[in-house]
């Protein structure tokens, strides 16, 4: 099958068939989060397009004979695997089901030409061992069929961008066993979005979720090219430990002209302004913590607050996956002048 | 970078005129005092700061029994895990200490194991060993003040000189043993609240508020300038310089001798504190009141009286709104160890005793010794009481004992008056710190707390060794970790294939095709970005301390700047090339 509605897939076929981030939406339906309408366009879609069209043959040619450290070969092969995918026509099935996928999509929506974010899920990306964060491309307000279509060629093309080959013979892993599946999932109209852990990412600390917010859609603040708004939450009572609110010079926004969310200089009057409250804080910590709890490990997310959404309703979840940070050890209730003294004092000199 | 700072200058068996080698090894627990010797370069020294003038020769028994002693003592006893406590070496009058290091883990592991409960205990029973000690430190005291050293003849004045000196050295055992654990409680637990992200200045306000014998002291002085006011003395107070301030309110008769009268009985309480701390050569209030006439004068320039009540109030208040601030942002499990800990540090208070013990040991135990040498000289017939600071204590027990003639040390006296002024005009010019700066960080508490030898001293002394200018920039700690290196600042992808492994990568953020070079870099540090901006979740991928979020970075650091960054605070030290 070469389309896959992600409430309709099955938990345990999930990765393997729509690959690592579709598959993981697909399972995050299942936990009761609220995740956007999506379909996938499966790893047996891609492998159909490879094989049949001929593209299989000639990136494996140009591979073959390829030094990996030599960097501009690299680069050169790379540019001719992408001319040629983002080129090469889709199959007459494909394209057909891809279209009638997004129209119904967009009646779902009941929206004409629906926006979406069109999503590379290759199976081993953002998994546990060897995290891809953000080296495959990603679309985001692409709307219309042909627009749709053509991102999905995008994304199965950045699967031969010079940093995911470089870093694939870092890993020493073949393009072979990371099929690309991609994603079409339903923008959602992001007043504010972020991401969020629900156990602190660098220290470890399981007491506490870690929330990082900005205005608009969440690219900005998964690039890092803005310094958002952060927010620790206790888990055991749920009180706000620390708000900071940050001077967020960058806005990820709808270009409606281009028809694409871009990024742009952040409007003056919302700059220093909190992108949450302190309900909405509240509703992002309820929904991270209550997918830690159905998987059982700690996880990261990327959330987006609905510009529509009432206070009390839910929050959209359209990412997840494990946190691989070092549990800290449990904060102890007990006083252990020893124990810190060694910790933070006598530890030093050695 | 230079790390040795050269002590050629100083190395010298020759000190004041006249002295001999074995003076200076009279009591110590680990390691003598001595003067400088080459091999001492090897170590880290740092110059003291309670003498800012010097020592004169009979100052030199502080450096005995305070450091030499008392920090050796009590470390030994607690034990310390890292360090034996406090060598000591002098350059001219100038005093330097250096820690002395355990240098095998097997010992500081035993000696952590036997501190343990010794702290423990400690803790608990503050406040009655505290109490013990007190009393034993006043018992002493009461012994001296009633003495006359006046009308004692010479063999008395020996006995006298030789018990203050015991006196004087059981007292820095006390202020070391009571000292070193408390200090070890303080800076664990503010190395825990640091880690919990509470600002490190409202630790010390969470432990204020506690009244301590110096706060007493100030009230005194305030009820003092309240009695001047209402006797209508404030325009003599204000038109009179204060070393001037005692002869006219006597001359003044009527309102000014009444007050006098009372300022006299506060004298005979709280007047017997010297200006600085353990030194002879100091003058206590009651044999040169200026200083406490000054503070009573100073309160007078105000147009009302200084509230003390009121301050202590505010004191407290700011104590428990620290607290709740503190605790806000704590999860529940970190309230309890936080609510153990505060309570355990304000029951053992540092600060507070800080201030405290000054009262009944730094600025009193000398001054028995003091009247003793005093009464020594002037015996012997000295032209100036104060010639008996000038002599080395086995000289000065001699004299006393009747085994040396003060007059053949006459023309020597004359000479280290003029030794100590000479050194004494060259203090602003001392190194603060010789020989081998450490590459670890000092671990003794004392050295760290009470001289401030943390590591952004250390690494501030390192950079001006070498003539660098230092800086340090703060951000979001994004990915743990400790390195320093060479800093790469580069403006755009395009220059990652000129990163060399080991460099420091200095950008305004990254995106996915700056991924490669994690796996070269030792350190990231970004402009913008935040916990799980690309640079951070990479960072913590690859195993390379990043900070984010640091804003200035890459204007204020250039390309080969030396850098440490820390992606456990999320600080950014930079080495600018002079």
């Amino acid at each position: 099958m070469r389309i896959l509605w992600i409430e309709s897939t099955m938990p345990g076929e999930a990765v393997r068939l729509s690959g690592s981030k579709m598959g993981r939406l697909a399972e995050l339906v299942q936990t009761g989060s609220n995740v956007p309408r999506a379909f996938a366009v499966t790893v047996e879609a891609f492998r159909d397009q490879m094989t049949k069209t001929g593209l299989d043959a000639l990136i494996d040619a140009e591979m073959a004979s390829l030094d990996p450290e030599d960097s501009p070969a690299v680069e050169a092969a790379g540019d001719r695997i992408r001319g040629a995918i983002v080129t090469t026509p889709l199959l007459e099935a494909i394209e057909a089901d891809i279209v009638e996928s997004y129209e119904e999509l967009s009646d779902r929506c009941s929206d004409l030409n629906v926006p979406t974010a069109v999503r590379s899920s290759a199976t081993g990306e953002d998994g546990n061992d060897s995290s891809f964060a953000g080296i495959f491309d990603t679309f985001l307000g692409v709307a219309g069929a042909d627009n749709v279509v053509d991102a999905v060629r995008g994304c199965w093309a950045s699967l031969f961008s010079p940093r995911a080959v470089a870093y694939r013979a870092q890993r020493g892993i073949s393009h072979h066993d990371m099929p690309m599946a991609v994603g079409v999932v339903e923008l959602v109209q992001a007043r504010a979005s972020g991401v969020a852990f629900s156990i602190h990412p660098v220290t470890g600390k399981s007491d506490r979720i870690v929330i990082e917010a900005n205005w608009g859609f969440g690219e900005a603040v998964v690039q890092g090219l803005v310094t958002p708004d952060n927010f620790e939450v206790g888990k055991a009572d749920m009180r706000i430990l620390r708000g900071t609110i940050n001077d967020k010079t960058v806005v990820s926004a709808f270009d409606f002209a281009a028809g694409r969310v871009s990024e742009t200089a952040m409007p003056e009057r919302l700059r220093q302004r909190a992108c949450l409250d302190e309900e909405q804080v509240a509703a992002v910590a309820d929904a991270v913590l209550s997918i830690e709890r159905h998987y059982g490990y700690p996880v990261d997310v990327e959330w987006v607050l609905d510009r529509h959404r009432q206070p009390g309703g839910p929050i959209s979840i359209v990412q997840s996956r494990p946190i691989t940070v070092v549990e800290a050890q449990k904060q102890s209730a007990s006083y252990d002048p020893m124990a810190l003294a060694n910790k933070y004092l006598f530890a030093k000199g050695t | 970078m230079a790390n040795i700072i050269s002590l050629d200058e100083f190395v010298t068996d020759e000190w004041y005129p006249g002295f001999k080698p074995e003076f200076g090894v009279q009591s110590s627990y680990v390691e003598p005092f001595q003067t400088f010797k080459k091999e001492d370069e090897e170590r880290f020294w740092f110059l003291d700061f309670h003498w800012p003038r010097g020592l004169t020769p009979l100052g030199l028994i502080w450096n005995e029994d305070g450091y030499t002693w008392g920090t050796q003592y009590a470390a030994e006893q607690l034990p310390l895990p890292p360090g034996r406590g406090i060598a000591c070496r002098v350059a001219g009058v100038h005093t330097y200490g250096s820690p002395i290091d355990v240098p095998s883990g097997y010992e500081i592991g035993e000696r952590a194991a036997r501190m343990g409960p010794n702290l423990g205990n400690f803790l608990v029973n503050f406040e009655d060993i505290w109490a013990t000690r007190r009393e034993e430190v006043e018992r002493g005291w009461q012994h001296f003040v009633q003495m006359d050293p006046s009308s004692m003849s010479l063999p008395e004045l020996a006995t006298m000189l030789w018990e203050a000196r015991t006196y004087h050295k059981r007292a820095f055992e006390i202020h070391f043993e009571v000292m070193y654990p408390l200090l070890v409680n303080f800076l664990g637990f503010s190395g825990q609240c640091a880690e919990w992200g509470i600002d490190s200045s409202q630790i010390g306000k969470m432990l204020q508020g506690w009244d301590t014998k110096i706060m007493e002291t100030d009230r005194e002085l305030g009820k003092l300038s309240t009695a001047a006011r209402n006797a209508g003395l404030r325009d003599t107070f204000l038109a009179t310089d204060a070393s001037a301030l005692s002869t006219t309110l006597d001359a003044q008769g009527g309102s000014g001798g009444a007050w006098m009268t009372q300022f006299r009985d506060f004298l005979s309480v709280y007047g017997y504190r010297t200006e600085g701390s353990c030194d002879v050569a100091l003058k206590p209030w009651i044999e040169d009141p200026t200083p406490a006439l000054g503070m009573i004068k100073s309160y007078m320039q105000n147009d009302s009286d200084h509230d003390f009540e009121h301050a202590l109030a505010n004191a407290v208040a700011e104590r428990e709104e620290a607290i709740d601030i503190a605790r806000s942002q704590l999860s529940k499990e970190e309230q309890e160890g936080f609510d153990a800990g505060l309570a355990m540090c304000q029951k053992a208070n540092f600060p507070w005793w800080q201030d405290d013990h000054n009262f009944y040991i730094d600025l009193k135990v000398s001054l028995p010794l003091r009247w003793a040498a005093l009464a020594i000289a002037e015996k012997s017939g000295a032209d100036n009481p104060e010639d008996g600071l000038y002599l080395f204590w086995p000289e000065l027990a001699k004299v006393a004992e009747g085994n040396q003639d003060f007059g053949k040390l006459k023309g020597l006296i004359k000479d280290r008056r003029d030794y100590f002024d000479h050194w004494a005009s060259r203090r602003s010019s001392m190194p603060k710190v010789l020989g081998t700066i450490p590459e670890g960080g000092i671990t003794d508490p004392v050295l760290i707390e009470i001289f401030g030898l943390n590591e952004h001293f250390l690494n501030a002394v390192k950079a001006a060794a070498s003539g660098e200018e230092m800086r340090v920039l703060t951000g979001v700690p994004a990915s743990k970790g400790k390195v320093r290196g060479i800093a790469r600042v580069l403006s755009n992808a395009d220059l990652l294939h000129t990163l060399n492994p080991g460099d420091i990568l200095v950008c305004e953020s990254t995106s996915p095709n700056w991924t490669p070079a994690f796996a070269k870099i030792a350190a990231c540090v970004c402009d913008g970005g935040g916990m799980l901006s690309h640079a951070a979740i990479v960072g913590r991928e690859y195993g390379v301390p990043t900070v984010t979020a640091v804003g200035m970075a890459t204007v204020v650091i250039s390309d080969g700047d030396e850098v440490e960054v820390d992606g456990d605070t999320g600080t950014v030290t930079v080495f600018k090339k002079g």
